[in-house]
Parts: C-alpha cells; structure tokens; sequence
C-alpha cells in the first residue's frame, strides 16, 4: 500500500513528464481499440454482405439438386426443416428454382425462375432493399415479377411491363402465365443480374405444376450463430437432403474473405506494435532520465529490490490511468462508428459478385474482448519498457548512477 | 440432339413432292432407293393428319391428340386437340423458325434460338427436330451392311456415316428396313463418339394416306431407359388443297380457324 502511495506522489513531482506519458500511452490505447473494431467490423461485415443479401449462413437442398439441378429434386420434408430452424430463432426461406423463357414482344430471354416467399425473404436478407426501381413482391401471389438488372435490359421492360413466362411444366406440359414487372434489382451479381426472375411461390407453383416443392431451404441467423452451428443444429431434421455452410456453397468467395481476413490480421499485428513502440519509446526515456536519481537513492541505502518495485509499481499506476482515458476515448470513436459508420462511396459504389454485395459503408463493430487487447497489452509494454532501465540503475554503482547522463 | 432425319417427317408429315421413282422389288438393290423410299414415305405436296403422341418419362407420362398440316417443305401448323387443358396450344414452323400459340394467355411466342435444343411439349422431341431435316441418301455415305433374316423377318440393314460437310450431329446412323417392301422397322443413331444416342422403332404398318406405311413410331432416348415417346397416325392425307394463309401468325393465334 504503501509503495502505491509513493508511486502516486512520484508521478506528480514531475506532472509535465507523467501528463506526456499518459497523453501517449491512451492516445495509444485508444488507436488500438478503434483499430481493432474497425478491422472487426470489416472482417463481419464482409462474412454479412454474403449471407444477409440471398445466399444465407446454410442451404439446404435435395442431395441431387446442385449436381444437375432437376426440377424434380426438392427437399424432402422442407416443413420440418423450416419448423426446426424456427424454433431455435433461425430464418428460414423455402425457394423453388425452374429454367424458361421471358418474352416480351419480340425481346426474349432464357431466364432462372426463383419462386419464392417474401415475408420469408426479407427475414433471411436485404434483398427486398437492393432495388433499383419499383417494389418487392407483395406476399400475395399476384402474378408480379422481379428481374435481375441486365436481364430488365435485355428484354426491354420496365415497371409494369407485360411478361409471357414460358416453361416446361413437371408433367410435361407447356407451363405459360402473364407477369407484370413490379420491381428490378440493383446489381447483385452477375447471375442474378443476367438471368433471375423472382415470382411469388404460389405463383411459381402454377407456372411449374410444382405445389408445395422447393428446392432450397436458405436459413440465416442474423449473426446469433456461426454458419456451422446453424448447420449442426439443422441437420438432424435434413434426413438425406444435404446441408452446407456458405464457405462449401461458394468457396471463391469464402477464399477471397479468408485471404483479407488473413491480411486485416497482419495489419492489425503491424498496429499493435507501433503502438507499443511508441509506448516503449516514452517510458524509456521518461525512466532514463531518472538513472542519476536511483543512483542518489542507493547512495542513500535503498535495497535495489525496492527501487525496482517502485518503478513497477509507477509503470503500473500509469497503466492504469492511461487505460481508464484510453479504454473511454477508444470506445466512445469505436461506438460511433459502429452507430454512423464511415461512408466510402465517394470511393465507390461497393462491390458485387456472386450474389455479394460489400457495402459502402464501413462500420466498427466493439467487442470486450476488442477492448481489453489493447489494455493489456499496453500494461505489459508499460511495466517493461520501466523495468529495463530502472533494473538497470539498480544494478549501477551509485556514484556513477548519479552522473548518468 | 438436331437433324434427326427422318423425325421430322414422322412427326409433321413434312410435305414435299417427290416422285417415288424406284420400287421396292426392283434389282439390283441399291442403298441410295431404300433411303429414299424412307425419306418419301411420309412426303407429298401437302398434307392433314390426326395422330395420338404419348409420352412416358421417368417424372411424367402425358397423352396429347394432336392435328398436323403441312404444305412444302418449309410449313407445318400443329394443334394439340386434347388433354382440354392444353386444347389449341399450337406450334406454327416457317422455314427455320418456330412459334408457339398459348391459348391461356393468348400470345404467341417465338422460340429463341437458345432454346431450340429444348423439349416440343414435353416429348423427346426437341424443337430443332421440327425444323431440321436432311434427306439421308443424300447427306450420308451409305451402304447395306446386312441383308438376312431377323426375328423372322426378311431384313436389309444400312449404315450411314455422314459426308464431310453435312450439317449433322450423330456420328453414325443404321437403318433397318423390311427386305419385302422397304418398310422402316429401326433406326439407331449414334452421336459423334459412336455410342447410341437414340432409337425410332416402327410398327403397326397400314395403309396410309394411300400408301404402306407404319402408322407407329417410339423414339427411345438411350441415356433414359424406360423412357420414350410414341406418335401412333389415326388419319392422314396426301396431296390435298391448302391455303398458304392456313401457315401464318394469324391463323395460329386464331385456334378457331382452320
């Protein structure tokens, strides 16, 4: 209690030294903890703009659909699969996939027919929001259509324009109904840009003759769960359908996030030790110039024992002190981030490909354990970057302690 | 999956005049003769026939009506008759172009280009088979590569590998006829690395129109087993008056007209 005490009292004897000191180390604190929450905040953000637009965390499927995807291979028991995942808190989106023809006029195009539910949809991801122009699909099977970007363009339709959707049917034959363009999606990918139409499922399911079939269950907990605990948790209800996390789904993709993920992380290590050095650098010479005064304290009988708990114990009260303002300034610029995050479009309009969208805004995101790193680290930088040179005046004989220079 | 000579002829009774100018029974037999008499078999100038299609999938089996014209070479006009469901849903060919009238939305659709590899309601037709159509005498280097007794029938068997610069996808066709009268019996086609791609057998031979002919054919997909399309002719005519009007957009919009 005592040596806290004395700490306290020698810091303030020189309060210009100890007020730069602590101005670096929070300064430094808090740089680290914005950092880490900003690189955080990317890496989950990236993980999002793949499952929260169409792809979700898991998809489960007939375990013959992907291979040649057959209109004939649905998902065996997709209400229990659906029921499961509702009960533990999981979106679940049932979809309906079908090849035809869009024709408008003389315009016609080769498209992929998503039957979907969109009171589902919007549970599941932003798609409903991606929208250049128009609106989403109702919820009530209307007859109304959603195109892909290029495909709107391809067949030159516009909002409200009269579509002729041609199919083949399950039993054979000529599916054909009328849709009416009700919205057209932002860029999204270039296959949902280039060949998707989004239908209502009961819609769907009159155009294919296909009740109650889907070929897809997309299922997103919207950041509660990893992509494998959704999986584990679903599995026991999917039977022989096949169940897959995104990364197996669209492993380019998860590469590509592994891969900056991998980068953020060497960055993030580069932070830290500038960070400390800087530290390292103050206290060091903050202690240096203190050697002639440890040499007059031996002179005067101090054990050097106590003269390095004394220095401890003031790198450790500095710690603190600096990780109280540090850890408040860090985390008041980190929430405010995380709540107005920073807008790169100036930059840029984002970045699409394979149905991802990566947002132009960058935001942080604070965790505990994004502020307690920092701290720690910069109490571990604080008490050896005193110590060194304080063991060092220890171990110095007195009279030349006292004309260290 | 195009150029199926002989489907084409099967199915739309594809109409052209052509004098049938050697007959079976004569000697010495030539390959060229008995690829025409196949080839002709199911031409005139023009012609109207009601036939019964009935497909069986590994997904579905569905039974059409169907009532076919055709003038030329060039123009045939289909109409399915029944189930009522798709009652007057029609296709309409004109050269190499293919519409369909859907009564349901009443609207005509051209079929695109990319979708002519597709199935024709749902059969193992495509749509190019429809449209495409090679004489096989004349597209094919051909020779009799049998003639003998087959499950007690007098056969003649051909192969044909196509000429160098036919517009053909199969790698090989054989063709077996009936050595007495030159009816077809089967006709296997075999894609381009020899492995047999599709099989049409005939059967149920009558009096057509005024001639001999098999009023039955079952195409079999090889890469589907169990799977096949039968056509089976109720009726047809030969060389009969047709109004060039009867082949256009109008008149497939128009189910009521014939």
């Amino acid at each position: 209690m005592n040596t806290m005490r004395i700490a306290w009292r020698n810091l303030w004897r020189n309060s210009r030294r100890t007020g730069i000191t602590i101005v670096a180390m929070s300064l430094s604190t808090a740089v680290l903890i914005i950092t880490y929450a900003l690189m955080l905040g990317m890496m989950v953000q990236m993980e999002h703009s793949v499952t929260d637009v169409t792809v979700g965390q898991v998809q489960v499927h007939h375990r013959n659909y992907l291979k040649e995807r057959s209109l004939y291979d649905t998902v065996d028991g997709w209400e229990n699969i659906l029921e499961t995942a509702r009960r533990d808190g999981i979106a679940a989106a049932p979809r309906a996939f079908g090849f035809g023809l869009l024709s408008s006029g003389n315009k016609s195009a080769g498209v992929q027919f998503w039957g979907v539910d969109p009171a589902s949809e919007q549970q599941i991801g932003d798609m409903a929001k991606n929208l250049l122009k128009g609106t989403y699909l109702s919820g009530r099977p209307s007859m109304g259509v959603v195109l892909g970007r290029k495909l709107a363009r391809t067949l030159h339709a516009d909002v409200g324009t009269e579509l002729v959707a041609v199919v083949q049917a399950s039993d054979g034959s000529l599916g054909n109904e009328l849709f009416h363009v009700r919205g057209i999606l932002k860029s999204v990918g270039e296959n949902l840009d280039r060949s998707v139409a989004i239908i209502d499922r009961e819609d769907f399911a009159s155009l294919f003759v296909l009740p109650d079939q889907y070929h897809e269950i997309a299922l997103n907990s919207r950041g509660q769960l990893s992509p494998d605990e959704v999986a584990a948790k679903i599995r026991s209800s999917a039977g022989s359908n096949e169940v897959r996390t995104w990364r197996q789904i669209l492993p380019g993709v998860s590469d590509m996030l592994n891969t900056s993920s991998g980068a953020t992380m060497i960055f993030l290590v580069i932070f830290f030790l500038a960070a400390g050095l800087g530290v390292l650098n103050t206290l060091l010479m903050a202690t240096y110039e203190r050697i002639p005064e440890f040499g007059l304290l031996k002179a005067i009988g101090t054990s050097s024992w106590r003269i390095l708990r004394d220095v401890s114990a003031e790198a450790l009260v500095l710690g603190i002190l600096s990780s109280i303002l540090g850890g408040i300034i860090g985390t008041i610029v980190s929430l405010y981030f995380q709540y107005f995050p920073i807008d790169l479009s100036a930059f840029g309009e984002g970045f699409n490909t394979s149905g991802v969208v990566i947002s132009a805004q960058w935001g942080a995101l604070l965790t505990l354990r994004g502020i307690i790193w920092p701290i720690v680290i910069m109490w571990l930088v604080s008490v050896l970057a005193a110590l060194y040179p304080a063991a060092k005046a220890a171990r110095l004989d007195p009279v030349r302690a006292l004309t260290h220079v | 999956m195009r150029q199926v000579c002989g489907i084409a002829f099967f199915l739309m009774a594809i109409a052209t005049f052509v004098p049938t100018s050697v007959l079976p029974g004569s000697e010495p037999v030539s390959s060229a003769d008995i690829l025409n008499h196949v080839d002709d078999l199911f031409r005139g100038s023009s012609s109207h026939a009601t036939m019964v299609m009935k497909v069986i999938t590994a997904h579905y089996t569905r039974e059409m009506k169907l009532v076919a014209w055709s003038k030329g070479k060039d123009y045939s006009l289909v109409r399915i008759l029944e189930p009522l469901k798709e009652k007057g849903t029609s296709t309409l060919k004109a050269g190499n172009n293919i519409w369909n009238y859907l009564p349901k939305v009443k609207r005509v659709i051209k079929i695109p280009s990319s979708m002519m590899g597709g199935s024709w309601m749902g059969s193992h037709f495509t749509n190019d088979d429809l449209v495409k159509e090679s004489r096989m005498a004349d597209d094919y280097t051909h020779s009799i590569t049998f003639e003998g007794t087959r499950e007690g029938t007098e056969v003649i068997e051909l192969t044909l590998i196509p000429k160098p610069e036919a517009a053909v996808v199969w790698g090989k066709v054989v063709a077996t006829v009936r050595k007495s009268d030159w009816i077809p019996i089967k006709i296997d086609y075999y894609g381009e690395k020899l492995g047999l791609e599709r099989s049409m057998t005939f059967s149920d031979i009558k009096t057509l129109g005024g001639r001999l002919a098999p009023a039955t054919m079952q195409i079999s997909p090889a890469d589907k087993p169990g799977e096949y399309t039968l056509v089976t002719y109720d009726d047809i005519e030969f060389d009969i008056a047709l109004k060039d009007s009867l082949f256009t957009l109008r008149t497939l919009q128009n189910p009521e007209a014939l």
